[in-house]
């Protein structure tokens, strides 16, 4: 376990946008019990435009904080937007996250995707 | 400043103040080589000081001093005796690669020795361990070989704290012609250990499991023909392990071995309570919250509990900020991954292998020590489920 930085600590000791979203228009969804991960990513979309992010987490300091910043990012993109975050720039905003913690991270980066795939799916 | 509480003793312990006032000296001033001590009387004082660090340190295991080995801590001893043993035997007596038996949930010094002599084409059993975090002497009966020169079961298991029969074990080694070595790094000066009780022909030792320095363990030899040297050299320890000797460092093992000896049927009592009233505290305050390991034949400085819902890392973490210092799986092993194999071992999955973490005590562990983290691990736990 390569050591966090302390912007990553913040982040996980007060983590933005806990919750649910009643009605969302997409939900993401990813279990795996290897990597001890639940996790549900609702987003709400309005004319194009992400309005909201919330999530439900049990997993690693590494995911909950890069889904507190990423949930704190998605507000006011649009779908092609969102669609841009990617790892490298989510652990920018925590000062850098060890390599060691991108993987297990990226399943913030997996739910967002599915739950943009599930909005896709619903308005097509 | 923020409180620091520190429950991460099997990992490593302070060294106490009286062990570092005694080993001083031996740094700067009495410094001289204990090897010189027939024509030199600065290094009779340092030999002098070597050799009773010997007498105490085989004083706290029931030993003969002659049969005390200094080493530089318990890996180095564990890999002696491993590679020590079954090279030799495997040699000179077998004629063939030998063959050993250990188990599943040693500490990575056992289990990485025996991989490295399972690669040279010696042959290795791991037995299998039981839920309750225990070795069945008849599954070692089972693994046991015409050619089986060593079986290597640890005392008490590090993350788990659970006491395995040795003696028990030892007869079996015996009966079936084979030698027995235990790794007493978790018990030495924890609770009583004797080498003649426990019937062993080898036991590890490591000082910084109880308030001695690090880098200086020891290993208890019976018979010094049954293995090979450490490291060739100048002729210390008899031949077996040259090196000039770490004058410092086994003062400093011999003082916390005669502290230990003095201190152990106190402090067995002691730490027993708080790590009981620990758990009962947490499982009152905690729902879902399970220990690893059997809580009764276990060493008294260890709790290890499995807390439903919550990943180990972010729960250390959060502890960390709050002052709490613990262990996920063992301090040695965190690098790697914080599902501990001790646990799988033992029957737990990988998610609940990484929702388990180790509390340990030792002499500077307090009662409010102890209610600080009763008070505080709840609201963590609380806090990380409230994510979920």
């Amino acid at each position: 376990m390569d050591k966090y930085s302390r912007a990553t600590i913040r982040e996980f000791m007060s983590p933005s946008n806990i919750g649910h979203i009643d009605d969302p228009s997409g939900t993401g969804h990813i279990t795996d019990n290897a990597d001890a991960v639940e996790l549900t990513l609702f987003i709400s979309v309005d004319t194009g435009h992400i309005t909201d992010a919330k999530y439900r987490i049990a997993g690693c300091t590494a995911l909950i904080a890069t889904l507190s910043v990423l949930s704190k990012e998605l507000p006011g993109k649009t779908i092609d937007e969102a669609l841009v975050l990617d790892m490298p720039h989510l652990s920018g905003l925590l000062d850098g996250l060890p390599e060691s913690k991108w993987r297990c991270a990226g399943y913030a980066v997996q739910a967002l995707h599915l739950a943009i795939e599930d909005y896709q799916s619903r308005t097509s | 400043m923020q409180r620091l509480v520190y429950l991460d003793n099997a990992a490593t312990t302070p060294v106490d103040p009286l062990v570092f006032e005694e080993m001083k000296p031996f740094f700067a001033e009495r410094f001289a080589n204990p090897m010189t001590y027939t024509h030199s009387s600065s290094g009779d004082v340092a030999h002098a000081a070597v050799e009773e660090a010997r007498v105490r340190v085989a004083s706290l295991i029931g030993s003969k001093p002659e049969q005390v080995v200094f080493t530089s801590g318990g890996t180095e001893s564990d890999n002696w005796v491993l590679k020590g043993t079954v090279e030799r035997a495997s040699r000179d007596r077998l004629h063939k690669p030998g063959h050993l038996v250990t188990a599943e949930f040693e500490h990575h010094a056992i289990l990485h020795s025996a991989l490295a002599l399972q690669r040279q084409g010696y042959e290795v059993t791991f037995v299998k361990v039981g839920h309750n975090g225990i070795v069945d002497p008849d599954d070692v009966r089972r693994a046991m070989r015409p050619t089986t020169v060593l079986v290597s079961i640890m005392h008490a298991n590090n993350e788990i704290g659970t006491i395995q029969p040795i003696a028990d074990i030892a007869r079996v080694a015996h009966d079936h012609g084979a030698l027995m070595h235990t790794d007493a790094v978790q018990t030495t000066a924890h609770i009583p250990v004797d080498v003649n009780a426990l019937g062993v022909d080898f036991l590890s030792v490591s000082a910084h499991k109880f308030n001695g320095p690090k880098g200086v363990g020891a290993l208890f030899v019976r018979d010094r023909a049954a293995l090979y040297p450490f490291m060739d050299g100048g002729g210390q320890e008899w031949g077996l392990r040259g090196s000039t000797h770490n004058v410092p460092g086994i003062v400093g093992i011999g003082k916390a071995a005669q502290l230990g000896k003095e201190r152990l049927p106190e402090e067995l009592k002691r730490l027993t309570n708080l790590r009981n009233m620990l758990f009962d505290k947490l499982s009152t305050r905690i729902d879902r919250i399970v220990a690893n390991g059997d809580m009764k034949q276990r060493v008294p400085q260890n709790l290890n509990i499995r807390i439903e819902g919550i990943d180990n890392e972010p729960l250390l973490l959060a502890m960390n900020e709050a002052g709490i210092i613990a262990a996920g799986g063992s301090a040695c092993n965190a690098q790697e991954t914080l599902a501990s194999h001790v646990l799988t071992s033992i029957g737990c999955d990988l998610k609940e292998a990484k929702s388990s973490i180790r509390l340990s005590f030792a002499h500077g562990t307090t009662e409010k020590d102890v209610d600080y983290a009763a008070d505080v691990i709840p609201g963590l736990v609380r806090f990380l489920r409230s994510m979920a």
